[in-house]
């Protein structure tokens, strides 16, 4: 989808994509020439749509490393607020790095992974997920 | 005025650029695959993923490095029959490491981490709208995954597709030509029709057709030392326009090998077993054509 400033002729640039309101997000827009600013608002209809790509939407230079972020910004917020609606407290702690090792395995797989390798740890003796406890992980699941 | 194909971008979030890096990743991720072979057939309830299972074994067994992704991520079953339930994904250095079954082949299956008494949901803000958009979100966590895991060297990935003649084109498509086409019937009329469908349906693809696999072509009778029919014998049958990779009597012995997660090589040599591994080899001389 693309936004055209009709008096310009010149295409909109997105400034600003505002976190989901019950599914919907604001898309505010501007004319590079006459400045001229419009939101665009989708739908929850809209919003599952385009997350269902497995894309992000924000203006150009934001996350440079899509792989390292969600790949939705939106989808991943409402996803990150049902998993901790879902998910029992363990308590176990992660370190960064343990934790910067998660965001490698795809969005959808990853509470139900957090949640088996936590088991693994606590019935390893562990209190915490280190990186040697995913190497322990790993071992363990024949990989 | 200007038109839509005047406009370089889309403003801002580029979404068409996005598709394509995410193709750009997986394509990163198989790099090292050699040959990719997608198992469907159509039909639900013909063997698909018991082929599949079966077929990495044996070729494991040949010293290939084989995989499995198990591709219906509603029914997943490739786990339960590798032994693997429980094996959750574990982040590596390089991607997700890839749990390997006895057989030594490697898989990637939902069913390893979701209880089998649940059904894979994602999150949604269009509750009730799941028609619309279900599909396209399976595809782009299928392209997750593939983009994830790290396969690392490999001579063969097989998908295990799930069931249905238009689902099996969408892989073909998300796929792309490089990945190679197994179709698996049963010896009913009304399973060669499903896969007839199917077959029509891929000749609107690039990707090579190699054969189908009749399963449950016959059982072995333990007693009376013969294969015998499990369905009825029709003249002027449905003429699959592809070739017979094989046909594989139905073995209970490898069937329950398969619920319990038993290793093909634990099993005895059996008319199943002796024409899998026959199949296996006709695959991979279609795949790598002696000269």
């Amino acid at each position: 989808m693309k936004f055209l400033c009709v008096p310009c002729d010149q295409p909109m640039k997105i400034q600003t994509v505002t976190p989901p309101d019950r599914g919907s997000i604001s898309v505010t827009y501007a004319c590079p020439a006459c400045g001229y600013e419009m939101a665009m608002l989708t739908n929850p209809f809209e919003t599952q749509l385009v997350s269902s790509l497995g894309v992000r939407m924000g203006p150009e230079g934001t996350p440079a490393d899509a792989s390292a972020q969600p790949k939705c910004p939106f989808s991943g917020m409402v996803a990150a607020a049902e998993t901790e609606a879902r998910e029992p407290e363990t308590g176990m702690r992660w370190t960064d790095e343990a934790t910067e090792r998660m965001q490698k395995i795809p969005e959808f797989v990853r509470p139900m992974a957090k949640t088996g390798i936590e088991k693994f740890a606590q019935e390893s003796g562990h209190a915490e997920v280190t990186v040697a406890v995913l190497e322990q992980a790993k071992s363990r699941f024949g990989m | 005025m200007k038109s839509y194909h005047d406009i370089q971008g889309d403003g801002g979030s580029n979404i068409l650029e996005q598709v394509v890096e995410q193709k750009e990743r997986i394509a990163q991720a198989l790099s090292r695959v050699k040959h990719r072979v997608a198992v469907g057939s159509g039909k639900g309830g013909v063997g698909k993923s018991t082929v599949t299972r079966t077929l990495a074994a044996a070729l494991a067994a040949r010293g290939l490095k084989v995989a499995i992704v198990d591709a219906d991520f509603n029914g997943p079953t490739q786990a339960r029959m590798t032994g693997l339930r429980g094996a959750v994904p574990v982040p590596g250095v390089d991607g997700i490491a890839l749990p390997k079954s006895q057989d030594g082949v490697g898989v990637f299956s939902v069913g390893a981490f979701l209880p089998e008494s649940e059904a894979l949901d994602f999150a949604s803000v269009s509750k009730g709208e799941s028609h619309t958009w279900r599909a396209t979100k399976e595809f782009a966590a299928l392209g997750e995954v593939l983009a994830a895991v790290n396969w690392g060297p490999l001579d063969v990935l097989l998908f295990d597709l799930p069931p249905g003649a238009e689902r099996t084109l969408q892989f073909a498509e998300f796929l792309g030509p490089q990945t190679s086409f197994v179709l698996v019937t049963i010896p009913s009329e009304v399973s060669r029709g499903v896969v007839a469908r199917s077959v029509a349906a891929l000749q609107s693809a690039e990707n090579p057709l190699m054969g189908y696999i009749e399963n449950m072509s016959g059982y072995w009778c333990a007693e009376c030392k013969e294969v015998k029919p499990l369905f009825p014998e029709t003249k002027d049958g449905i003429e699959l326009p592809i070739p017979c990779l094989g046909r594989v009597p139905f073995d209970p012995a490898l069937a329950f090998a398969c619920d319990r997660g038993v290793a093909f090589s634990a099993l005895p040599e059996t008319a199943a077993t002796r024409t899998l591994t026959a199949v296996a080899g006709r695959l991979l001389e279609s795949l790598e054509p002696t000269p």
